[in-house]
């Protein structure tokens, strides 16, 4: 595939986070997560957003066709975005993968063991108490994975480009995690909210 | 205080978050996970100011309130009466009702002597025709509490003005909209029509004092006869002296209506005459305009300035930053139902452009001026002048698409000829 065919969507969410939505799925199945060059060694995307000069990325979060980038880098997304598209680019059209598969845990890693302990709990959440309430305006909300106690999940149906989307994740989603899963550390929201069709509330101008 | 029509859902829940304050999120429908997060989640009945304020009372018995923020006119009020009755920062009710109610405030104006355009309160139920042949052109009808020009027309005559009542009338008559209009459903201003260039003023005011921390340009004309904003682009490129001078005019006018905490937002026109004071609201710029505003160093938000102020925590700055900044309110394209739009890669790739929102959605129906208000999508920009931000701003609406289905006829026109 050539680099040009690649259509990329950049969705700033705040100064620091932005979204990068591409035409092609970077990585099927599962989220990545680096928060270290360190970490990010093996996976050429993450490797090459990591290495530009001056963005001081802290967090990349890469699951299907989305990447999330969060810098701690003051510069404003119109003038860094061409950088992160060009790193996006030239990676994934290389003949390697662009995000390599998660490290295996070595036995007896206390952090793995957790992850998966978090997932088993935050899914229960999600299964028993989160959808069943955000059902009744037509929502759900997906959990993606727990990476380093870090929750990835997505809103779909009528939570998806919701106007309350950020009150139910944050007043009642976070909430209840804080409550019943203490041990998780945050949430991302990796979902496309522009592409929602269908959301419960919509927003007018005043 | 955020409705579930607000788009600025995000930028308050993220300022808080930044300051770490904790959030009590009032809306006017229940959220689904309100049972699950009863001190972060409240249902409250807006049009009921008193009564919302009376549960609020009960509700920080429970869960203590230090500040109370409304967004929009409506909650701007029920803020202020939950402020008078909690005691906490905020305005009076009578200057939050006056700031809503577009007669009370013209009354409270002029006899202030602040520079506004001659106008007349009239009902609905009066004879348009009678009222048509005594009334002077250009002239503008206006509802009396509804907001972000809808129902706004411009008349140049007897005959246009007859046309325009009927068309006020019928979205006065929608269910809705009476109601969020109250006593007023069945009044309407008929005020003078003022040529002249329109700015935007966003202030603070803190102690009776109106900061100004923004003042917009409106490089489109607005001249009617439907008023739908387009560009907003800071700094203002008007002269220093004169945008003193709508300053003063501004902050007459806060003081005219009793503002004394919060955020304002004023539309005014000037011309060789002087400044005039279109609008004030005491509430923060609408839609998603605020997000071109960072101020101080860190680029703070304007958010995170109004929670800050409603709770008595320092300011960082209140100065806007260096560059220039601009919003496009995307003009609705037409009447029907949105299928797709295209072009948005390419419009965010036009230099300067910071981002493209789209908050249509596929299936949506969109509603033009007068009797629509709900624009498609935002376009930010930011540059060294605000003449290349307006430049950019118009360069990527340019490489927008929007496909829509036509409207449908209404039943009766689409229903065959019996036999």
């Amino acid at each position: 595939m050539a680099a040009a065919d690649i259509r990329i969507t950049a969705e700033p969410i705040d100064t620091q986070r932005c979204k990068f939505v591409l035409s092609v799925p970077v990585l099927a199945g599962g989220v990545r997560r680096f928060s270290t060059p360190d970490e990010a060694k093996g996976s050429p995307l993450a490797e090459a957003i990591f290495a530009i000069p001056g963005l001081a990325v802290s967090e990349l979060i890469v699951s299907g066709n989305i990447i999330t980038v969060v810098k701690q880098s003051p510069a404003p997304w119109q003038a860094v975005g061409r950088a992160v598209g060009d790193a996006i680019r030239s990676t994934v059209t290389a003949d390697v993968p662009a995000v390599a598969s998660a490290p295996r845990p070595a036995s007896g890693d206390p952090s793995a063991v957790n992850d998966d302990a978090l997932y088993e709990r935050v899914a229960k959440v999600f299964d028993e108490q989160v959808n069943p309430m955000v059902a009744r305006h037509g929502g759900r909300v997906e959990l993606i994975d727990v990476q380093d106690a870090v929750v990835m999940l997505r809103m779909g149906g009528g939570c998806q480009g919701c106007g309350m989307a950020d009150v139910t994740l944050r007043q009642g989603i976070e909430g209840m995690l804080a409550q019943l899963v203490p041990a998780v550390r945050g949430i991302v929201d990796i979902t496309d909210h522009t592409s929602g069709a269908n959301p419960y509330f919509q927003a007018s101008k005043k | 205080m955020l409705p579930t029509t607000t788009y600025r859902t995000a930028a308050f829940v993220e300022a808080a978050r930044q300051i770490g304050v904790e959030l009590t999120v009032a809306s006017e429908k229940a959220s689904t996970l309100e049972a699950a997060n009863p001190a972060g989640l409240l249902t409250l009945d807006f049009e009921q100011p008193e009564r919302a304020a009376d549960a609020v009372r009960v509700f920080a018995q429970q869960y203590p309130i230090n500040g109370v923020v409304g967004v929009d006119d409506r909650t701007a009020l029920v803020a202020a009466a939950v402020a008078t009755k909690l005691q906490l920062k905020g305005n009076p009710v009578h200057a939050a009702v006056a700031a809503s109610d577009k007669y009370l405030q013209r009354e409270l104006l002029a006899k202030a002597t602040v520079p506004i355009p001659r106008f007349v309160l009239r009902n609905l139920e009066e004879d348009p025709a009678t009222i048509a042949k005594s009334i002077s052109y250009p002239c503008v009808l206006k509802p009396v509490r509804l907001s972000a020009s809808r129902g706004v027309i411009r008349v140049d005559n007897a005959q246009s003005f007859v046309t325009a009542h009927a068309r006020l009338r019928a979205i006065l008559a929608d269910p809705e909209t009476a109601a969020a209009c109250g006593d007023r459903a069945r009044q309407y201003l008929i005020e003078e029509f003022i040529p002249g260039y329109e700015v935007a003023l966003e202030g603070l005011v803190v102690n009776r004092r109106l900061h100004v921390l923004a003042i917009f340009d409106k490089p489109d004309p607005l001249d009617g006869p439907f008023f739908e904003e387009t560009i907003y682009v800071t700094p203002s490129s008007v002269p220093a002296g004169l945008q003193s001078a709508i300053k003063d005019c501004a902050d007459r006018a806060v003081r005219a209506l009793g503002i004394v905490d919060g955020p304002v937002h004023a539309e005014l026109r000037y011309n060789e005459r002087g400044p005039w004071l279109i609008e004030l609201a005491a509430r923060p710029i609408g839609g998603r305009c605020s997000a071109v505003l960072r101020f101080g160093d860190k680029g703070v938000s304007l958010e995170e300035i109004i929670v800050r102020h409603a709770l008595g925590m320092p300011i960082p700055s209140l100065q806007r930053e260096r560059l220039a900044a601009g919003v496009m309110m995307i003009p609705i394209p037409g009447a029907g139902t949105l299928q797709e739009v295209s072009g948005i890669d390419a419009a965010k790739a036009v230099p300067l452009i910071e981002d493209v929102q789209i908050t249509a959605h596929p299936g949506e129906r969109l509603v033009p001026f007068p009797e629509g208000s709900r624009y498609p999508g935002f376009i930010f920009a930011r540059g060294e002048t605000p003449a290349v931000v307006e430049t950019a701003l118009r360069e990527a609406h340019s490489k927008l698409r929007f496909t829509l289905l036509p409207p449908q006829p209404p039943a009766s026109a689409a229903a065959p000829n019996p036999p």
